[in-house]
């Protein structure tokens, strides 16, 4: 009886044990071909946080975001900016490090789609050098995304 | 007359182009950290740190969303936003300086320039004065701005749990990378 309490304590130990390493080893998801919580352009995004920004923030922070919008600038180390021509406010996307080739996928001037998780928003203060930036939204973990 | 109207329209023309290119910026500059624990490495990486620099004045700023910072594993990356920095309470840290030398850097001659930077940081909600150098490297009228500096998460108010004391080390060295253009405003 008690040699099978024993076998019965380590072999909990040992599940236990095993699940945290697991745990502990598990990588960040991939989130780029994950089903979206919100489907949104560029525009539609910069607009809500414009209009009511406590609200945005609660709506599209940390979410997983399929996001569409005009390319103006691609940066090949891993970042693309989409937005409106004539227009400072934009959507900067940080590519996740499992998705850098997709640059090779993207043309500026075109309309791309792009996923990521929403990670934050910024709208520089009046006398702030940021300022004449506009609003910023910004995405990480991202790649796009493939038509199906 | 004609010739008098073609110099002011040359020099008003003038004026506001390099009026335009006072300033550079970013949207999509890099900052990654390192930390060196004795049992284990750990690094994260920001890919749309917002920069601008003022090449008239020196002044400089960065601005980085704390959940954009990217990880390996999971665990670290919820630790990190939700135990460490509470990207929830605190979502942005910032630094707001000067360039000290800047009259040393000249922004219209491609070449590399060191520049001393003094200013304060911001992370967590807490403020502390930093100085630091770093390389300017202007190339056809663009400007990529790299430094690496250690900063002490202790001088943040960020608190590392005993048990996890061996994991994450106390001083984090910071990278940036920021490659920035012409503001045309």
């Amino acid at each position: 009886m008690k040699r099978i309490i024993l076998i019965g304590f380590v072999l909990v130990i040992a599940i236990g044990g095993w699940y945290a390493y697991k745990m502990y080893q598990q990588k960040t998801p991939d989130v780029v071909n994950q089903h979206p919580e919100v489907v949104i352009s560029a525009k539609e995004l910069l607009d809500a946080f414009d209009k009511d920004t406590a609200a945005a923030r609660k709506q599209y922070i940390d979410k997983i975001i399929e996001v569409s919008g005009n390319v103006k600038r691609i940066d090949t180390t891993g970042s693309v900016v989409l937005g409106e021509d004539g227009s400072a406010s934009e959507v900067t996307v940080g590519l996740d490090r499992r998705h850098l080739k997709d640059v090779e996928k993207l043309k500026t001037g075109s309309v791309a789609v792009l996923q990521g998780v929403c990670s934050g928003y910024d709208k520089g203060n009046g006398d702030d050098l940021l300022a004449s930036l506009g609003t910023t939204i910004e995405l990480r973990s991202a790649g796009v995304k493939e038509k199906k | 007359m004609l010739k008098n109207l073609i110099v002011v329209t040359a020099l008003v023309l003038t004026a506001s182009v390099s009026f335009a290119q006072d300033k550079f910026y970013t949207k999509t500059g890099k900052i990654s950290f390192l930390s060196q624990a004795p049992i284990e490495e750990i690094e994260a990486k920001n890919k749309t740190v917002t920069a601008v620099v003022d090449s008239k004045t020196g002044a400089i700023q960065f601005a980085v969303q704390m959940k954009g910072f990217e990880f390996e594993k999971q665990l670290m990356q919820q630790h990190f936003n939700e135990n460490y920095v509470e990207s929830d309470k605190y979502p942005k840290s910032e630094f707001k300086g000067t360039i000290t030398n800047n009259s040393a850097i000249n922004y219209k001659k491609d070449g590399t320039y060191n520049a001393k930077v003094k200013g304060q940081l911001t992370i967590h909600g807490v403020t502390k004065d930093v100085e630091t150098t770093g390389t300017f490297k202007i190339n056809g009228g663009k400007i990529d701005a790299t430094s690496t500096f250690n900063v002490l998460i202790s001088d943040y108010n960020i608190k590392i749990p005993s048990i996890v004391k061996e994991k994450v080390s106390n001083t984090i060295k910071i990278t940036v990378d920021c490659n920035l253009e012409p503001l045309k405003s």
